[in-house]
């Protein structure tokens, strides 16, 4: 073929962006079930879970160097290719965290005082539901990218707010729970495996905010 | 001039220049009429069959009717015949020196996929022999010069007119609260568009070919009277539509956003294609047409216009092309670009067309492909592509300095070649 005209499209980044989203949205269901199965002493299932994390989170890390490794210069992209960026970092970090926090579990096998566990299972359910709506934001901006259509925008403009909803609520919680954890708890080792626990587990609804703040930048008008 | 009375002279390079002429139509088909009906095919808006037949029609009928001007331009607006007076036979030799250098470096540029223009191809090689013949007062410099610029300008033209369409579309329909209804309203008064700007530029000054004389009153009457039914056509076709409450009408804004410009981009692919007939066909048919006038009438003056058959041989050539060579680059690029959906294609190939109509109608011969890519780079400013590589406007300009000088040089050395020869 002599003149190729194809040379001028390049390979949408967006559809890895889709995938790797996928991947971080497959672990949510996993870090629940591996968090339940730590306190309930199930600790061979919360190891079992915690290994599949990590693996897709390896997976994730692969997916997010090949849509940097294949975004050369010359690309012209419908949005900022910084905030694009950040957004992949941002969501990548969703699944860093999350792998974190089961890292840090696994570190030492406690039995979870039962004053803690209402909270400590409220709060990942609360992050889940933060962590999901990674994939519908994800449909929509796809949706939008495409069609430039304004019903879509308008939806993610609304999950954007639950995201950010949802991370306030889990602000809170976390800060009510260290509250409770420094004056029900006197063993100073136990203080700081839990602090450090509930602060882990609050920055994964802080990058799923910050997600959410750079797909608000990129689809801003 | 005795060459030109002997018989083996008039038919070996009536015969030569003709199959040279057809090879060039043949890859102009199944690469730059390829390239112009992919979007369409990319989009999903047509099927590689009913592509093939679209371009096939329209491709001819633009070359039938509004071809030639860039024809003319190509016979005697770069180079002057009238300097080639007292020795016509060295118009037809060089001509059919610059038909054939064209013709090997196309077929070179198609075998090494190098990314180059058959129109910079044609217009360098008759400047390598004009310069060689005669030297630089051959040139018609002015002419050169709006040819030129022309290259440079109509992918930016290209660019502005999509672009601005695409903001258009985006503002007014994409962005609505009810996105459906608005495509309703504008989706006729697009389809106008297309039909006037067509039609305006077919009908000004009338059709030489034809022997139509048309007064600009006239031309204006016509052209919005075929605007005004286009858009009760398809007025009425929406309204139609919208009684069948199972069709996809009564889908979602996107699905129905997506559906309607689904119609309107066939109705520009077929103006690309007409667009592109209009434009193409000269750099296969404008050096035989110099040949064909020379050899018919013995005399440089040009006095036999383009005839509408040679026009007619070019648009059937291109679309055998296309069938022939080009039916494997479209469907690589039906299946690569995924990034053209049908609103982005129509806007694409609207500014495309428009600019290509456009220069023809100027009797500028330009690349339609860069044309093309300039639209959808400009598609693609208004953020309508999810990726695009800005690299290939380097590729644009490289594409320029690669094909002038090689062209001409080649066609001066065949040149030299056949004075040596006759």
């Amino acid at each position: 073929m002599r003149t190729k005209f194809m040379f001028l499209f390049f390979k949408s980044p967006f559809e890895n962006l889709k995938r790797h989203a996928e991947v971080v949205v497959s672990c949510s269901e996993m870090f629940e079930e591996a968090v339940k199965a730590y306190i309930k002493g199930d600790f061979d299932r919360f190891e079992t879970l915690t290994d599949k994390v990590a693996e897709l989170e390896s997976k994730a890390d692969g997916i997010k160097r090949n849509i940097r490794g294949h975004m050369p210069k010359g690309v012209l992209m419908p949005v900022d290719k910084y905030q694009f960026f950040m957004y992949l970092r941002e969501q990548d970090k969703v699944l860093d965290a999350i792998e974190e926090s089961l890292f840090w579990l696994s570190y030492r096998r406690w039995r979870i005082e039962e004053e803690f566990v209402e909270e400590l299972e409220f709060m990942v359910k609360l992050t889940k539901k933060a962590i999901d709506y990674l994939s519908p934001m994800m449909d929509l901006a796809l949706e939008y990218f495409k069609t430039g259509l304004r019903e879509p925008r308008t939806k993610l403009k609304s999950v954007i707010r639950d995201i950010r909803q949802v991370e306030h609520e889990v602000d809170l919680l976390e800060r009510e729970f260290i509250k409770k954890v420094f004056q029900t708890s006197t063993d100073p080792i136990y203080v700081f495996y839990a602090t450090r626990l509930i602060e882990t587990i609050s920055s994964i609804t802080d990058h799923a905010q910050n997600a959410s703040d750079m797909m608000r930048a990129m689809i801003a008008e | 001039m005795e060459y030109l009375v002997s018989a083996k002279f008039y038919y070996l390079v009536l015969i030569s220049s003709s199959l040279i002429s057809l090879y060039v139509a043949l890859n102009i088909g199944g690469n730059d009429l390829a390239n112009a009906m992919g979007t369409s095919v990319g989009s999903g808006a047509l099927t590689l069959k009913k592509a093939l037949f679209l371009s096939m029609i329209f491709n001819f009928l633009g070359a039938v009717l509004a071809g030639g001007h860039v024809t003319n331009t190509i016979r005697k607006g770069i180079i002057d015949p009238m300097l080639f007076l007292n020795t016509p036979e060295r118009l037809v030799l060089g001509m059919l020196a610059s038909l054939l250098a064209a013709g090997i470096w196309i077929h070179l540029a198609s075998y090494y996929g190098l990314p180059v223009s058959t129109t910079h191809s044609i217009v360098g090689a008759v400047v390598g022999f004009g310069v060689l013949a005669v030297g630089p007062k051959a040139i018609n410099w002015k002419g050169l010069l709006n040819v030129v610029l022309s290259w440079i300008l109509s992918p930016v033209a290209g660019a502005i007119v999509g672009g601005g369409i695409y903001w258009i579309v985006r503002r007014q329909i994409l962005r609505q609260e009810r996105a459906f209804r608005a495509a309703k309203l504008y989706a006729p008064l697009l389809f106008s568009l297309v039909l006037w700007v067509v039609s305006f530029s077919v009908f000004f000054e009338g059709l030489k070919t034809i022997n139509l004389k048309l007064s600009l009153w006239e031309t204006w009457g016509i052209s919005l009277g075929v605007a005004f039914i286009g858009f009760l056509f398809g007025f009425l076709f929406i309204h139609i539509k919208e009684r069948d409450k199972t069709s996809w009408f009564s889908s979602g804004d996107s699905a129905y956003v997506d559906k309607l410009f689904g119609y309107l981009q066939i109705i520009t692919a077929c103006y690309v294609a007409f667009a592109h007939g209009s434009n193409d066909v000269a750099n296969a048919v404008g050096p035989f047409a110099a040949i064909y006038s020379t050899l018919k009438t013995g005399s440089v003056k040009m006095e036999v216009e383009v005839q509408i058959w040679m026009l007619g041989l070019g648009g059937l050539a291109i679309g055998s092309g296309l069938i022939s060579l080009g039916l494997n680059v479209m469907e690589t690029i039906g299946k690569k670009i995924t990034e053209v959906t049908k609103v982005r294609g129509f806007c694409a190939e609207f500014g495309a067309a428009t600019t290509i109509l456009v220069c023809s109608r100027l009797g500028l011969p330009i690349s339609t492909t860069h044309v093309l890519v300039g639209s959808v780079i400009g598609v693609g400013f208004m953020r309508g592509m999810s990726a695009l590589d800005m690299r290939v406007i380097l590729n644009i300009v490289s594409s320029w300095f690669i094909t002038l000088p090689f062209t001409m040089i080649l066609s001066l050395i065949i040149y030299w070649f056949f004075n040596i020869l006759v």
